[in-house]
């Protein structure tokens, strides 16, 4: 159990995600994942077995005192440590997960550093937050020099893919995604709601919730991870159809099909399993997206895709006759 | 998700509790040269420590009347003597540890706990001094937004930002000039301290005294965990005498069977001037360490329970009494 | 996998030609990166016709990232941001086109160990991610010819398949000046092996582009006298003796880009629409580009010759 937070009331809370493959050739089994995420030599990385294969990094915290980003252009000095974190699921899909929590205001001046460390995943404005600005800055994107939890994710990144343990040969092409996220207080007595999911450039998505003043940061980033984890794996097996010409006789063994289809059979398809590490009241927040667009319809058809494509390749030659002379 | 039928042991984190006392008293480091320098040395010592540790005994007592519910609460305080086995072998436990005890008898001292130096680097198989330095955070420097490379890099940690490395500049750009450090904390002037966490040789890692004096501070603060478990637990001693060899030497030992705990919720030390830029660097270090969050709340949810008052910030909980002399 | 474009010296259309062959690329649906590693000048921009990143990129691009300033380069998605107007409307079924560029004003700097490193971060996140990644060089035994040569000896990227192309134009001087570069004391290959590089696999890696090479044959030189046409001759005959002297002979010639008047006057990408509606390139120059890009990853031009 972590100790009661202390300190003032939660007024946002904010993050970033990077979801990507895991750079080995064969996926890291539990005590190798377990070794991959030791990130301190003094605390254990949590593991579970059930219903996923998931191992779960010790926070490690970087300082920050820069700008907050805010849509407005206020310039708003914060203090404090951002927690970062990774997650490893199936020895196969790496996360790192930037977050921090904001009160609504803090005091003028910057504290003794020690009185930050008390709080691990706290930035402190100085001065009043401006919440909704702050929000929609960080989902945004803000300037140079301000805050970015992405920075963050991504340096946690770096270090990890710099692990002797991977042997950088991942066995298929594949883009990382960033899921940036904002979570505000839900008024009072109401429970937490996913106000927006956006995809928006290639790879980044993001996302705007409200939540009851109480509800941990870890949770809310649990969630995040959870649907950045299947969006990534939508998007990722969606474009293992990029390169190859279904049906146009240029692939007259079948060969390319099996080449980009196989990997995704072999390392992606038995992934999908969302709200798997969700607590029960934030995965009700699963129920819009998978109403419209249909998250779990869409990857039910693309594995029902790859399969058939797959079972087509099986009885190639006799297609193969069928079909019309190009 | 507490209210769930299934449990996974290795995906709960757990935190140890220690008992705690009032006060950690240090009654003085042993050193080599200070051995050397012969009985009269220790004697003088313990001298000039008596009239402190009485007054730092009457002050936590006083300390703790105010703050009882009823009536006068007795002030749990334990002593505790360091010796240095890691940077300089010399004698033996045997000889060594009787004539400590003996001069502080004879001061009218009582020695409640010895520990070793070197178990606070590794304490039995527990990587004690690896695991704090993993938890170090920069104190940011104003304009941090995250990307400083943290202190393990480099072995170093400075209470500011130091001044700019001079580094080739891109072909036809012009060289930095020198600017002077800066204290992050500073009041106007800045009183810079960059110190040396470890230095890497043919044999290993060396900690730095300062770095292993910040852990010795932690220990007796009741704050150091491994996986959860309480490191540095006191061993009782026997009616036997003391071993040839230290390694043989517990490295934290209870000698006083009736002491109060070893940990505390702040800690005294009494030591002769030249230790001064030494725990000066301790503070530094102190200040920017990240303690495990889950023994820092015990510590609070217990001083909250006897009314304890405890400073927020770990550095804070630790004091000094400097004397004159060698 | 991974194609780095030297060359010892300048204006023999490298980035240029470098530019073609990943647009080619990316054209039959391969997902194409370029990596702008000519860091006394930045440029490859302009090929692209990418204009907010004409002189480098006001974002922290790669110098900022390699001095460890910023944690990412900047991106420049080439189909979205180019102003080349046949390059706007992306071709079906085309791959991705990213231009990683450098800094506006970046210069040419020293590399220590962390730049090695990161170094080593981007191109294996880049290789990760992309089906051909082409990095262009500075010209030269330059800083970024250290650093990749040191990189990709890295036992990080041991798994990497690693492709050189030296780019020279068809004279004495340049065909001189390319073996030097690959062959002499202080070359790619000698560097490679005293960072680490088995040497038969290096050389094996290596291949030449021999670019604006006029040909004989073509209609351009058609008006010359037959004197003129047998000077030209001669010449040629001569440089391929010479180049085999200097082991860059045709037996490790990937391929041969004719000499094309809008890649010596205006660098930029070579479309059909140019070759078949507008004509003002030609068509034996789109075809050489087109190859070349093929035999990128065809081994059977590959390998020890």
């Amino acid at each position: 159990m972590r100790p009661p937070e202390t300190g003032p009331p939660t007024a946002l809370l904010c993050g970033e995600i990077r979801t990507c493959l895991l750079p080995a050739r064969q996926a890291l089994d539990i005590r190798s994942a377990a070794q991959f995420l030791a990130l301190r030599a003094d605390e254990r990385v949590l593991l579970s077995e059930r219903p996923t294969l998931y191992a779960r990094s010790p926070d490690t915290l970087t300082g920050v005192d820069c700008p907050l980003p805010a849509a407005d252009g206020a310039r708003v000095r914060a203090v404090g440590t951002v927690a970062a974190h990774a997650v490893l699921t199936e020895g196969r899909v790496l996360q790192t997960s930037a977050r921090f929590r904001a009160p609504a205001s803090g005091p003028d001046q910057r504290r003794p550093w020690g009185q930050y460390l008390i709080r691990p995943g706290t930035v402190e404005p100085l001065g009043k937050l401006p919440r909704e600005p702050v929000a929609r800055g960080v989902l945004d994107g803000g300037r140079q020099g301000d805050l970015d939890v992405g920075l963050i994710a991504d340096a946690l990144l770096t270090r990890l893919l710099r692990h002797p343990l991977l042997d950088q040969r991942p066995p298929m092409r594949s883009r990382p995604t960033r899921l940036r996220w904002a979570a505000l207080p839900a008024p009072s007595g109401a429970g937490p709601s996913l106000e927006r999911f956006t995809l928006a450039e290639d790879e980044l998505r993001t996302v705007r919730l409200r939540v009851p003043e109480d509800t941990p940061a870890d949770e809310i980033a649990g969630l995040c991870a959870d649907l950045a984890l299947h969006d990534w794996l939508l998007t990722t097996v969606v474009r293992t159809f990029d390169g190859i010409r279904l049906g146009t006789g240029a692939d007259r063994d079948g060969s390319s099909v099996l080449r980009a289809l196989g990997p995704a059979v072999d390392h992606l398809l038995h992934l999908w399993m969302p709200r798997a590490r969700v607590t029960p009241a934030l995965a009700r927040l699963w129920d819009p997206l998978e109403e419209r667009p249909g998250f779990t319809r869409q990857w039910d058809a693309l594995v029902h895709r790859i399969r058939d494509q797959l079972a087509l390749q099986a009885i190639g030659p006799a297609r193969r006759e069928v079909e019309p002379a190009p | 998700m507490t209210d769930a039928v299934f449990h996974e042991t290795a995906a709960a984190p757990r935190t140890q509790a220690v008992p705690l006392a009032h006060l950690s008293l240090e009654l003085g480091h042993l050193y080599m040269e200070d051995f050397e320098a012969g009985p009269g040395r220790l004697r003088r010592h313990f001298a000039e420590v008596r009239p402190w540790a009485e007054a730092a005994r009457a002050a936590a007592t006083a300390r703790a009347a105010a703050t009882a519910r009823t009536g006068a609460q007795r002030a749990r305080i334990s002593t505790c003597f360091l010796v240095d086995d890691y940077f300089t072998r010399f004698s033996s436990p045997a000889e060594v540890v009787p004539m400590l005890l003996a001069e502080a008898d004879r001061a009218g001292l009582t020695v409640d706990y010895l520990a070793r130096e070197s178990g606070c680097a590794v304490f039995g198989e527990v990587p004690v001094a690896e695991a704090v330095a993993g938890r170090i955070v920069e104190s940011p420097p104003p304009s941090s937004h995250g990307i400083r490379p943290p202190a393990a890099q480099t072995g170093w940690l400075a209470n500011g930002e130091r001044s700019p490395a001079v580094r080739a500049p891109q072909a036809m750009k012009r060289a930095q000039v020198w600017r002077p450090p800066k204290e992050t904390a500073a009041r106007r002037h800045s009183v810079f301290l960059d110190t040396e966490l470890f230095s890497d040789g043919p044999d290993g890692r060396t900690w730095s005294c300062p770095f292993l004096a910040a852990v010795w501070q932690l220990a007796r603060l009741g704050l150091l965990r491994h996986q959860g478990e309480a490191v540095l637990s006191p061993r009782p001693h026997g009616d036997g005498g003391f071993p040839d060899d230290w390694d043989d030497l517990p490295p934290l030992l209870r000698l006083n069977p009736d002491a109060d705990p070893f940990t505390a919720y702040r800690t005294c030390s009494v030591l002769p001037n030249r230790f001064l830029p030494v725990e000066h660097a301790v503070r530094v270090i102190l200040d920017q360490t990240e303690v495990d969050p889950g023994a820092l709340g015990q510590v609070a949810v217990r001083a909250r329970g006897e009314r304890a008052e405890l400073p927020d910030s770990v550095a804070d909980r630790v004091s000094y009494v400097f004397y004159a002399g060698p | 996998m991974l194609v780095f474009a030297a060359s010892d010296k300048g204006g023999t259309g490298r980035s240029v030609t470098s530019a073609n062959l990943a647009y080619q690329r990316a054209l039959t649906g391969d997902h194409v990166a370029y990596v702008d590693f000519d860091f006394g000048s930045p440029t490859a921009a302009a090929v692209f016709d990418v204009p907010g990143a004409l002189r480098g990129t006001e974002e922290p691009g790669l110098h900022s990232y390699l001095e460890g300033e910023a944690p990412e380069p900047a991106r420049i998605d080439v189909w979205r941001q180019t102003e080349h107007p046949q390059l706007r409307t992306r071709p079906n079924q085309s791959g991705r086109l990213v231009l990683f560029p450098g800094d506006a004003g970046g210069g040419e700097f020293a590399t220590g160990a962390d730049a090695l490193e990161r170094c080593v971060d981007l191109l294996l996140r880049i290789d990760n991610e992309f089906d051909v990644t082409l990095v262009d060089l500075s010209a030269g035994r330059s800083y970024a010819v250290d650093m990749v040569l040191a990189a990709t000896a890295h036992p990080r990227m041991r798994y990497v398949p690693c492709r050189w192309l030296v780019f020279h134009r068809w004279t004495r001087q340049h065909v001189i000046a390319a073996s030097g570069l690959v062959h002499t004391d202080h070359g790619i290959l000698r560097g490679g092996v005293e960072r680490g590089h088995d040497e038969e696999t290096l050389r094996a890696s290596i291949r030449f582009v021999r670019a604006a090479v006029p040909d004989p044959e073509s209609p351009l030189w058609a008006q010359g006298s037959p004197a003129q046409a047998a000077w030209m001759q001669a010449c040629d005959e001569a440089l391929r003796r010479l180049a085999a002297e200097h082991r860059i002979g045709d037996s490790v010639v990937l391929g041969i880009v004719p000499l094309e008047p809008i890649l010596q006057w205006r660098e930029q990408l070579i479309t059909e629409e140019d070759v078949l509606s507008t004509q003002i390139a030609n068509k034996e120059t789109l075809e050489a580009l087109e190859e070349i890009a093929r035999r990128l990853t065809d081994d059977a031009h590959w390998g020890q010759p």
